[in-house]
């Protein structure tokens, strides 16, 4: 059975191939593998299904073998492309590298405006032009209120930001008729739009997005100071910090000491004022039977959160605890 | 064959595609940022470009005219709305990589007839899902006259990168100032 049995990674194609070819001619077995039909004939007396079986096992590994080898033939050109790709990108990836080093060379010898030598086409003006005035409504997206004329009206975006760090923005989508209508928009259902709408939307578009702009700045701070406050301190924060959905009331837990002894203070923070990002109120309770000394440093930590960002007052809070001991 | 070959082609493959279009991209931002063209220049150009593709139909270079015509309206509309006016803009990219960029601007406009001058950095970068953006540097040159508030609100600002509060309380300003002009002029 040695000679028949297909060894595993043979690389004698050729006999695979025969063998295929064989069959796809029709042509019986005994044509291609005479020892084979001496195989068949020592075997005369063995079922004749149990032959033909053999002889499908030997068809397919034939099959497989041919396959194989189209197979790494295939990987072989695929490899040059690569290389070749590899290559082609590199030569590229150079020219580039020396065009903008050549570039900012001459940038520092001039120093100032470079118009190319060369007399610039009509198309390189105009997309000069048009990048430009691109760069300018940017612009004025960073100014916190930007838009642009719709088929039907405008389509405003509030931007907002905390120092700075810029942060969500918001759109509204408002239709202009008869009377000016929101149409769509992408702000949070916490925020008191339609209150805002149906004051100031009718008699003065700029003080309602003046408005509005002043809630989602002060709402997207207030909620920036308390993430913030959660991803720097958590380790100093017990349990974890709440908050509602418009992050104008918060709730956190932290320890203090007196006397190289832990105390928790539970601290509640209103934002009474939706307009602006500091809380009204900043509610500092201790567990009963606490010491009368801890009172004094509630009013003081009390007075920090109400002056201060609530990430900054907390980070002097626990600087200030650090200096004592 | 070991399949892991092809990847390291692959790999350096989208490296280098990467590599490719971010020094493109610089290319093109310095490009631009050393260039100016005057305002005659462009509507000569806009004449010339109109001639030039006479009679295509709405192929892509005529789509260039009207994309220009189209950016120059919105920002009218905006300067109208809002009352802020940029009389100059300059950029520079100080600093570009796969997922930062950092460019410096310079401005000066005027809200309303206020005039002022800013200078600012900003910073972008790219992280899994979005783009943030943060302001260094800011500074800012008004005139704030006999208001000592304004002075003082402008160097906080500076101090804490505050752009869009700057832009914002600068608006309300301008407007009530605006309005005390008037009301000035009305009793004269």
């Amino acid at each position: 059975m040695e000679e028949t049995k297909s060894t595993e990674g043979n690389r004698e194609v050729p006999w695979g191939r025969a063998l295929t070819s064989v069959f796809r001619s029709g042509e019986g077995l005994g044509a291609a593998f005479p020892f084979a039909r001496g195989k068949v004939e020592e075997r005369k007396g063995r079922s004749r299904d149990g032959v033909l079986a053999y002889l499908e096992t030997l068809e397919a590994e034939a099959h497989k073998l041919a396959l194989k080898q189209e197979e790494e033939e295939e990987q072989k050109k695929q490899l040059v492309r690569l290389k070749a790709r590899v290559k082609e990108l590199r030569a590229k990836r150079d020219e580039l590298r020396t065009k903008v080093e050549l570039q900012e060379k001459r940038l520092l010898d001039k120093e100032g405006l470079v118009t190319d030598p060369a007399q610039p086409s009509a198309q390189t003006v105009l997309e000069w032009k048009i990048k430009s005035i691109k760069a300018m409504l940017q612009v004025f997206y960073l100014s916190g209120i930007s838009g642009k004329r719709t088929k039907q009206g405008v389509c405003f975006c509030i931007s907002t930001a905390y120092e700075g760090t810029y942060l969500d923005s918001y759109f509204l989508d408002i239709l202009v008729k008869s009377e000016v209508q929101i149409q769509r928009h992408s702000v949070p259902v916490f925020i008191p739009l339609e209150q805002i709408a149906k004051e100031h939307l009718q008699a003065d578009i700029r003080r309602f997005l003046a408005v509005l702009s002043d809630h989602l700045n002060a709402y997207a701070g207030r909620r920036y100071q308390a993430d913030q406050l959660e991803e720097r301190f958590s380790d100093r924060i017990e349990g974890t910090l709440q908050r509602n959905s418009l992050c104008n009331l918060l709730v956190f837990n932290y320890n203090v000491s007196s006397d190289s002894k832990p105390f928790p203070f539970k601290v509640k923070l209103l934002y009474g004022d939706l307009c602006c990002s500091l809380p009204t109120e900043a509610i500092i309770s201790c567990t009963p039977g606490a010491p009368a000394s801890l009172a004094e440093m509630a009013a003081a930590h009390s007075e920090a959160f109400r002056r201060m960002a609530l990430h900054k007052a907390f980070n002097s809070l626990i600087s200030a605890e650090g200096s004592q001991d | 064959m070991d399949k892991s070959i092809y990847q390291v082609y692959e790999d350096e493959i989208q490296l280098l595609e990467e590599e490719i279009k971010l020094l493109t991209e610089k290319y093109e931002d310095i490009q631009h940022e050393s260039t100016s063209f005057s305002d005659e220049e462009i509507l000569m150009s806009i004449k010339l470009f109109q001639r030039e593709h006479q009679g295509e139909v709405h192929g892509s270079p005529l789509d260039l005219k009207a994309e220009l015509e189209s950016l120059e309206r919105d920002l009218s509309f905006i300067v109208k709305f809002t009352g802020i006016q940029f009389t100059s803009h300059s950029k520079k990219t100080l600093e570009k990589n796969a997922n930062r960029t950092v460019q410096k601007h310079r401005l000066s406009g005027n809200c309303r007839s206020l005039p002022f001058q800013l200078e600012f950095q900003l910073l972008e970068m790219q992280n899994k899902e979005n783009v943030s953006a943060v302001i260094t540097d800011l500074s800012i040159i008004m005139e704030s006259g006999e208001y000592s508030e304004l002075s003082k609100f402008l160097s906080s600002a500076e101090e804490h990168g505050n752009l869009l509060l700057f832009f914002r309380s600068l608006s309300s300003y301008a407007e009530w100032h605006e309005h005390r002009r008037c009301t000035f002029l009305h009793f004269k």
